[in-house]
């Protein structure tokens, strides 16, 4: 069984396709792990939004359902505003979502891409994560995750079994160990039992990786140039 | 002009100090600090019988504690969590007070709470905090009347955590940001 804080791999990252904040870490992290040519333990964690942040339903841009308190609301509000402007940094769009996904199925593809073709696991969250965040993806149709992974160049003959069995429970088993383990959110890094999350340590996971030379760094999300973008 | 909202008692605004004057002695900008307070850091009790959003929360408060350790120790920081955490709105109502430069005082005071674990809600605590400083106890009813001012108005402008930066009419939550307002006050016009 996969056990969540352990790996070959000098780094291991959690992340969520229903997650706005992994949306807009998952390009900031591949372009680290391609730099330092290194070869990164990607996986799953498939959030239980509202089991702590209340559950909401929106209707044509309307909330028509909602058990958040007005002060989760807020912090959920400022949250998608934050992480919309840094992906229009990146030149990508991010909608609100109508509803709270299960994410389940797109997450089990980033497994079934690890096992199969590790190599073309960018080419799967290019597929998934910016037409999801447009709104254009139904992620709990096994079809729909199919039609992606077939899109970055991955074989799927096999994967809705995958999705129902093997697949399933592996995943299950890895979310089952998360809080155990004190991972709580994503994306969340791992390496040698440190465990951060957020894509503003990412200055301090390079330090590390690169060899932990000269000073520390503080948290930071890195901008690509200098020059500012509206909101 | 950068404006900063912080609490003493909130550990991010400690971390975010040394940074934040960093950038403004960097770029020259000057800093308006406000008082906002925030709930005091606390890590939920193991329940026997916990909800999955019990355990969220529990897992997710250690991590925050365990994060802020480590990186006040990249920081070179001394800080401790107390288990008891003490408030800061006596603090918070000097500093909306302070005529002058404010940060000695926030300096002092931050110490004072994440290395001392003093009670910055209690007035004598902070008075004699303002002495070591040479600076004189604010009257205590109008500055505490000055903080809940400064809340509503910041609470009416979207203000819902500290440390809070507030640049271009945007905000941003955390110094984690730096960066993009660094890019916002070289790019902003001179004079």
């Amino acid at each position: 069984m996969q056990q969540a804080l352990e790996s070959d791999a000098p780094l291991i990252v959690y992340v969520d396709i229903k997650s706005p904040y992994a949306f807009v870490a998952i390009r900031p992290t591949l372009a680290l792990e391609k730099s330092l040519d290194m070869r990164f333990d990607w996986r799953p964690l498939t959030l239980d939004i509202p089991s702590y942040l209340g559950s909401a339903r929106k209707s044509k841009g309307k909330v028509v359902e909602s058990t958040r308190s007005a002060s989760q609301w807020t912090g959920i509000k400022y949250g998608y505003r934050d992480a919309r402007r840094y992906a229009e940094r990146q030149g990508l769009m991010l909608k609100g979502t109508e509803k709270i996904w299960d994410s389940s199925i797109a997450n089990i593809g980033i497994s079934w891409v690890m096992q199969k073709d590790r190599e073309r696991l960018a080419n799967y969250f290019e597929t998934v994560y910016p037409p999801f965040w447009r709104r254009e993806l139904d992620i709990e149709d096994v079809a729909v995750v199919e039609a992606c992974l077939e899109q970055a160049g991955i074989d799927v003959e096999g994967f809705a079994d995958f999705v129902q069995g093997e697949g399933r429970a592996r995943h299950d088993a890895l979310q089952a160990q998360l809080h155990p383990g004190g991972i709580y959110g994503v994306p969340t890094y791992v390496f040698d039992g440190t465990i951060l999350f957020g894509r503003e340590h990412l200055p301090y996971v390079r330090w590390h990786l690169e060899g932990r030379k000269g000073p520390a760094p503080d948290v930071a999300y890195e901008i690509d140039s200098l020059e500012p973008l509206p909101c | 002009m950068l404006t900063v909202f912080i609490d003493f008692k909130s550990p991010a605004s400690f971390l975010a100090l040394a940074p934040t004057l960093a950038l403004a002695q960097e770029t020259g900008v000057q800093i308006d600090w406000l008082p906002f307070s925030v709930r005091p850091f606390s890590i939920p009790e193991e329940q026997a019988e916990e909800t999955v959003g019990e355990r969220h929360r529990r897992v997710r408060a250690i991590a925050q504690r365990n994060t802020h350790l480590h990186y006040a120790r990249v920081q070179g920081r001394d800080m401790h969590f107390s288990k008891t955490p003490a408030g800061s709105d006596a603090a918070l109502a000097a500093m909306a007070g302070i005529g002058g430069d404010p940060v000695p005082f926030i300096r002092a005071a931050f110490a004072a709470y994440w290395t001392e674990q003093a009670n910055l809600d209690d007035e004598a605590v902070v008075a004699a905090l303002l002495s070591s400083l040479a600076m004189a106890p604010p009257d205590w009813e109008t500055a505490r009347e000055k903080l809940v001012s400064i809340r509503t108005k910041a609470e009416q402008s979207g203000i819902f955590e500290s440390p809070s930066y507030v640049i271009a009419d945007q905000l941003f939550v955390g110094r984690e940001h730096l960066p993009w307002i660094g890019s916002l006050i070289a790019a902003a016009p001179v004079g």
